[in-house]
């Protein structure tokens, strides 16, 4: 009897199994399936939404996890005019709330599409809850982690100091014994040696090398070589800041933007093409993409706080708005004239070949010199860009230079003269 | 062949005062003290080894300290959300107006650095006066008041607001008057305003006064032809022009109009054609006009009237009652001249003057018909709006006030404190009117006494219109968002007088298109959008009608004799005149820096005004230039160095207005002259500018700061005129080309100009000498202002300066060659003057690029002589060999220098620099670069375009602002280009040619319309 109650047992654990299988399978389907949801989401939903903050239409997370009418839910997102058009007093709030603006209509989708949309919804927006859960208790960690705090610093300082206090004391207190131990022990052998011959001994070396004329000259020559040399460098290079790298308000990545992300240099640094300035974007720029792209980043909220823009409520407020204080890298003295657009429009040079591989670079640096050396070399060197520009095509000095065979740079043209930079 | 006549800047350079030459030994004013050093201890003076030592160690010690200082970091802070239409370092230009001109305000980040005229404008067409140039620092004064005030506290607007309409409502309910008082308002949105305002308050009532008044032409045109208005003058359908006393080129109604019209009859382009018009002026003070007129016949104020009655019984064969002769035979040799001339000239004459006596302008008026100026000359139907002023209006305000009528009164562009002619009247009248509203953008004489201060903007913050002439509209756009806490004044307005308008921008919006843009052909936001871009409307004009006059003349040639009686000075007394200077005017501008110290036209005197007076006077006097005399007229007395004026009527005194404002600013409390509008009178229903004046000298002495000897040729030629005969017989007359031109042998080698060879061509016979140039360089071009002190020591900074040159004129009117003659001169006053603009010449073989040690100045490919700040170490051996006197020494930190601050030191202040131009530091030299910013520009925009640079693309600062189109400027590489083509004119010669330095700036000679008929 046993043994039927076992079978017994067993086939009811796996009708009840099977059973819990099977009810889990349908209501699985009937909940839809995230992944197929995913791939319908980012094809659709994605220019307007997202799951955890508020873009051109609200943060779904929230909104469809709240939302459990699944069918108000799959008639909005089919098509959310007719509701409004029904007057459906759900669909007015919402449709009132984002002022108006009307979501596009998705008829091609089927209810197994809704379904999925939302059950993947649903998922990810519980995954984000929970990675935020797990997060928070580390956020201290991390905050802590910012580099080594004044405090830690100072008592580094302090252990270093005391330390070395320790260390002179000690060796005072050695170099006291040993003259105690020495008095006794080597009191009577230095008696035995006279002073003179000490002091013959110790500087023998040293006139011997006095006496060698050749090598003294050398030394001297040598060393007055460097100190010119060097002195000749020094002054050389005074105020020039070839490599000056500081660091900027924000951690603006140019490897990231002009390099990974292939962003031509004039989207940001429009000046460059008309004007004398390059300029440096204004925050505008940066917004047509950071108001979705990586929103969460502390960076960005940067941008966002200097401009006093509410990221969640999409809303600028010009009197939180303050200026960021960039630090200026280049900077070519007042009493020298440059122009961007006369080189980057008229000249055709690269940016890379005065301000270097910028698309590499995390954080911005000055790569040439910036002296007038540099800047006359280029403009002796440079052939002038003069294809197809009917400026240079009547210039009988162009012409003339051409026929001799001469290569036509600025400095042929009167490029090099003082007035054409200083005035 | 080469003129050798006498040409002189001052009597001291004429009678080589032993000052003048010792002063002109030297480069600049104060040598430098190597005589002492070497006469001294010196160089004989033994220098201890230690010393030695202890210097260089010090020299070495602090020179590293120095050195140690941290590199500054740069903050580079770029716009949170940038306009579009703004790009950093590209200028925008936006068009407005000034003064009924059409402008174009160029701004750089939103700021507006300078203003230009729009090359469309119909009056100047692109010329614009130094005082507009100067217009945009007075944006930048820190003297403005900076917020509105009730009882002298700071108020916000509101309050300010609650305030007056209180003390509005109760007026109303008293039923007394409200005076609005302003200047000549000519437009036509802020009229519309002031009549919305008066009917909200039926008991207000707007008087327009002028300081300087028109209302003797405007009453005897209503007395003469009903219409009671300022007629629009065309100097340029004249060609013959007789002038008593209007300085038309100047100061008389709109000077740079009548410079433009004037102008076109007398350049290259009209000479060449074989045809300039004659110029006659009678006139007591040198005047402007006067410097430039082919006749130039001294005049007493008591003789004016007496001379055009002569004329009109000349002209029209009548004789008036109580006609007589003048004094001076050569006066009425004149007359008759000028009547045979204009009588010839008939429907191409034009007779204008300067007098604000009803009677007088009755007399022209009449004159004029005769001549059938009405129609032709004198437009009648298309009149000007620029003034409109009644004195009589303001008397009676006085009148009312006085008596405890007037309840409030608001002044508006107005500063009656300090230039209505009886200052204690109207003090004491203002004390009787309990409510005193000024919209003075600065705290001045009449804002002080001011209940409520209600700041308005400067006219580059507002909105508005203007319309000058009739059927010429204008509109005023901002530039700039509002600089301090102001508020426009017809804003102001408009809330008072409870408006449904709200903002003055809507209300011109509607009156533009309810009134004005219908008339242009444009309609609606796109027709607006148009008109801002083009800056104006211009309505066709009316058709000038032929008035004839047909007005009894004994009552006015009656009132003149017996005003002409009243004015003759007796024993020891002098007749006084007052006028306008050229460049401070009414003395609204008196705060202006830039104006102050823009040389008077005539007299060179910077900073401050002064008693001219003839050599002669002074002689009999037994007094020196710069001693100070009391002049008594009217009651009143003001102290004053004297002037010696060539050319001055003998027993006159001229002065004048604008100077001695005691409040508005730092600059016009630095105390610059005296003011002279208590020497006005009020006769015959106008104030008026002459009368008899005793004077006494009180023994101080003051040097005026007068560049007229500055800058000495040491008596080279440099000047050449000729007569109309004798150009027309020969072209090249006095050029120095006809045939018997030198070829100077070079020492140096020539320069390669492969691309552009920049030259200049400045045609003196268009020049009328008025400044406008040296403004204009000073805004586009950073120039500092050194002050009254620095202009002494002979410091001024000025990259162009005019020089003036007179020459005597002998009996037959002939220039007087040698020197020895001009003591047998009768008549030492009948001058000729000559305006010469001198700037740096770009000499292709230039002396200063020669003996510069670091080769701070060099010589360019394109004709430019570079001048490298940075590399200047100031040895000033480039100003000492400069035959040109060009080159200007930075003798302090004129930017960061306490002792300017007054002037551009101020941070605030310097927001209007030209960001494309460096500022000098101290101890370098600067001079003219011909605009080389532009000119690198203008190159840069043609490259962007893909084109060659045009003819014209490039115009330099001075050549733009100037109404005669005196200057040329272009490159001399190209054949066809405009100053190519003057530089071919027959009339051109180099100053200094024999040097051989080869200057880039031709000159043209200066070409007089004496003919046998002179007097």
């Amino acid at each position: 009897m046993r043994s039927i109650s076992l079978i017994f047992k067993q086939f009811s654990k796996t009708v009840l199994l099977l059973a819990c299988f099977t009810v889990w399978g349908i209501s699985a389907k009937a909940q839809g399936d995230p992944a197929k949801g995913e791939a319908i989401f980012k094809a659709n939903c994605t220019s307007c939404h997202k799951i955890d903050s508020r873009m051109t239409g609200p943060a779904l997370g929230p909104v469809i996890s709240s939302e459990t009418d699944d069918k108000w839910l799959a008639s909005w997102i089919r098509n959310n005019q007719a509701l409004i058009a029904a007057k459906d007093p759900k669909a007015l709030k919402i449709w009132n709330e984002y002022s108006q603006a009307s979501m596009s209509v998705f008829t091609q989708l089927s209810d197994d599409d809704i379904a999925n949309v939302i059950a993947y919804v649903r998922a990810d927006w519980k995954k984000i809850q929970d990675d935020q859960k797990k997060a928070a208790p580390a956020a201290g960690a991390v905050a802590e982690d910012k580099g080594p705090s004044d405090l830690a610093v100072y008592a580094l300082i302090g252990v270093i100091v005391v330390a070395l206090i320790i260390i002179l004391v000690l060796n005072n207190i050695i170099a006291t014994l040993e003259r105690l131990i020495g008095g006794q022990r080597l009191l009577p052998v230095e008696a035995e040696i006279t002073e003179s011959e000490v002091a013959a001994d110790k500087y023998a070396l040293l006139k011997r090398i006095l006496k060698n004329k050749k090598l003294v000259f050398f030394i001297i020559f040598a060393g007055t070589i460097a100190m010119c040399s060097w002195g000749w460098v020094a002054l050389w290079n005074t105020n020039v800041h070839q490599g000056y790298q500081p660091v900027q308000p924000i951690k603006f990545p140019h490897d990231l933007h002009a390099g990974v992300m292939q962003i031509q240099c004039q989207y940001c640094h429009s000046g460059a093409y008309k004007s004398k300035n390059a300029s440096i974007p204004s925050l505008n720029v940066c917004m047509n993409c950071h108001k979705t792209v990586k929103t969460e980043s502390l960076e960005i909220h940067k941008i966002y706080d200097a401009l006093g823009y509410d990221p969640q409520t999409q809303k600028y407020d010009s009197l939180k708005a303050r200026p960021i204080q960039w630090i200026r890298i280049h900077n070519l003295p007042d009493f020298a004239y440059f122009n961007h657009s006369q080189h980057v429009k008229v000249g055709g040079i690269k940016c890379q070949q005065c301000h270097g591989p910028v698309e590499t670079m995390k954080e911005v640096y000055q790569y040439s010199p910036l002296t007038m050396k540099w800047c006359i070399q280029c403009h002796k060197r440079t052939d002038i860009n003069m294809k197809g520009n009917a400026y240079y095509e009547n210039m009988i000095a162009v012409h003339d230079l051409i026929k001799k065979g001469v290569k036509v740079t600025p400095a042929q043209l009167g490029g090099i003269e003082c007035g054409k930079c200083h005035y | 062949m080469d003129s050798n006549k006498k040409y002189w800047k001052g009597l001291e350079e004429l009678n080589k005062t032993p000052e003048f030459v010792e002063k002109n030994k030297h480069e600049f004013a104060e040598p430098i003290p190597i005589e002492d050093v070497l006469s001294g201890d010196g160089l004989l003076g033994k220098t201890p080894r230690r010393d030695f030592l202890k210097a260089v160690g010090f020299g070495v010690g602090a020179v590293t300290l120095a050195a140690c200082q941290k590199v500054p970091v740069h903050k580079s802070i770029p716009y949170l959300i940038k306009p579009e239409e703004v790009t950093p370092g590209v200028a925008n230009y936006y068009s407005s107006t000034y003064e009924g001109h059409a402008i174009l305000v160029k701004t750089r980040e939103g700021r507006p650095i300078k203003v230009e005229g729009n090359p469309n404008d119909l009056l100047a067409k692109g010329g614009l006066s130094a005082q507009a140039q100067s217009s945009v620092l007075d944006l930048y004064d820190v003297s403005r008041v900076q917020a509105p005030l009730v009882n002298g506290e700071g108020k916000a607007w509101n309050e300010v607001d609650d305030y007056v309409k209180l003390e509005l409502a109760k007026i109303q309910d008293s039923g007394k008057k409200i005076a609005i008082i302003s200047s000549s308002i000519s437009s036509p949105s802020t009229l519309a305003v002031i009549a919305d305002f008066i009917t909200a308050h039926p008991t207000a009532k707007h008087i327009m006064y002028d300081a300087v008044s028109y209302t003797g032409i405007i009453q005897a045109n209503q007395n003469s032809f009903g219409k009671a208005v300022l007629p629009h003058y065309n100097f340029d359908k004249a060609d013959v022009i007789v002038s008593f006393g209007a300085d038309f080129l100047s100061t008389w109604i709109s000077g740079e109009e009548f410079t433009r019209q004037y102008v076109s009859n007398r350049n290259n382009k009209s000479l060449q054609s074989k045809k300039m018009s004659r110029h006659i002026q009678f006139e007591t003070g040198m005047s402007l006009t006067g410097t430039n007129a082919d006749v130039r016949i001294p005049l007493k104020p008591s003789e004016e009237g007496v001379a055009l009655i002569n004329l009109y019984n000349a002209i029209t064969g009548t004789t008036l009652p109580g006609t007589k002769k003048l004094a001076d035979n050569a006066a009425n040799n004149a007359i008759t001249i000028a009547a045979k001339e204009l009588a010839a000239a008939k429907g191409k004459a034009l007779v204008v003057a300067g007098s604000n006596d009803v009677a007088t302008q009755t007399l022209v008026n009449a004159i004029n018909a005769a001549l059938g100026s009405y129609g032709t000359t004198i437009d009648l139907d298309n009149n000007s709006n620029q003034y409109k002023g009644n004195d009589a209006d303001l008397a009676a305000f006085i009148g009312d006030a006085k008596k405890g009528d007037i309840a409030a009164v608001l002044f508006l562009d107005a500063n009656p404190v300090y230039d209505y002619y009886n200052t204690k009247e109207i003090t004491e009248a203002l004390a009787k009117v309990p409510l005193k509203i000024s919209f003075n953008t600065s705290l001045d004489e009449t804002a002080a006494l001011a209940t409520v201060v209600a700041p308005n903007h400067h006219y580059l913050e507002s909105w508005g219109d203007d319309s000058a002439i009739a059927g010429y509209y204008t509109v005023m756009q901002p530039t700039i968002n509002p600089v301090y806490n102001t508020r426009q004044a017809e804003e102001s307005l408009l809330i008072w007088s409870s408006s449904a308008t709200k903002t003055y921008y809507d209300y011109v919006r509607n009156n533009w298109d309810k009134n004005i843009l219908a008339m242009g052909g444009l309609s609606g936001q796109k027709g607006w959008e148009t008109l801002l871009q083009t800056g104006f409307v211009h309505v066709a004009a009316k058709t000038a009608g032929a008035y004839s006059f047909s007005k009894d003349l004994n009552a006015v040639a009656q009132t003149i004799l017996t005003q002409s009686t009243s004015l003759v000075a007796g024993d020891k007394a002098y007749e006084l005149h007052l006028y306008q200077s050229s460049a401070i005017r009414d003395g609204k501008h008196a705060n202006n820096p830039w104006l102050q110290e823009l040389p008077d036209p005539v007299s060179k005197v910077t900073w401050d005004n002064f008693a001219a007076m003839s050599l002669t006077d002074l002689k009999a006097l037994n007094l020196q230039e710069g001693d100070v005399i009391t002049i008594d007229a009217n009651g009143t007395s003001i102290a004053l160095p004297v002037l010696l004026q060539p050319g001055q009527a003998e027993g006159t005194i001229s002065v004048a207005v604008g100077y001695g404002r005691a409040k508005g600013g730092a600059v016009i409390e630095s105390g610059i002259g005296k003011n002279a509008y208590p020497l006005y009178s009020f006769r015959n229903g106008t104030v008026q500018g002459s009368a008899v004046a005793k004077i006494s000298a009180t023994g101080d002495q003051i040097i005026l700061a007068q560049t007229q000897t500055h800058h000495s040729y040491e008596g080279r030629n440099v000047i050449r005129d000729a007569s109309f005969t004798e150009y027309k017989k020969n072209p090249y007359v006095n050029s120095g080309k006809d045939g018997e031109h030198k070829d100077y042998k070079s020492l140096w080698e020539n320069y390669d100009r492969p691309t552009y060879n920049w030259v200049m061509a400045i045609d003196l016979n268009a020049c009328t000498g008025c400044g406008a140039c040296v403004v204009a360089c000073n805004a586009e071009n950073n120039v500092p202002v050194v002050g009254r002190d620095e202009v002494r020591r002979r410091r001024e900074m000025h990259w162009i300066r005019i020089d003036r040159y007179y020459t005597f004129n002998d009996e037959q009117g002939k220039g007087v060659t040698e020197e020895h003659e001009i003591d047998k001169l009768k008549n030492i006053n009948n001058v000729s003057v000559v305006h010469q603009p001198m700037l740096c010449q770009h000499c292709d073989h230039a002396p200063c690029e020669t003996v510069c040690p670091v080769l701070a100045t060099v010589h360019s490919s394109e004709g430019l002589n570079h001048m490298a700040y940075n590399r200047c170490v100031g040895t000033r051996y480039c100003a000492n060999n400069c035959p040109f006197k060009v080159r200007r020494f930075n003798w302090f930190n004129y930017w960061n220098d306490s002792r300017f601050e007054n002037y551009l030191a101020e941070q605030h202040t310097q927001l209007v620099l030209n960001p494309d131009v460096v500022t000098r530091f101290r101890g370098v030299m600067e001079k003219c670069s011909m605009c080389i910013q532009r000119i690198q520009a203008g190159k840069l925009q043609a490259k962007m375009e893909k084109r060659p640079v045009k003819d014209g693309d490039i115009k330099v600062a001075c050549q733009q602002t100037c109404s005669a189109n005196a200057i040329v400027f272009g490159n001399g590489n190209d054949p066809e280009s405009e100053v190519s083509k003057a530089l071919r004119s027959e009339r051109t010669y180099y100053v200094l040619e024999e040097l051989n330095v080869q200057p880039g700036i031709g000159y043209q000679v200066k070409v007089r319309n004496t003919n046998e008929l002179e007097a």
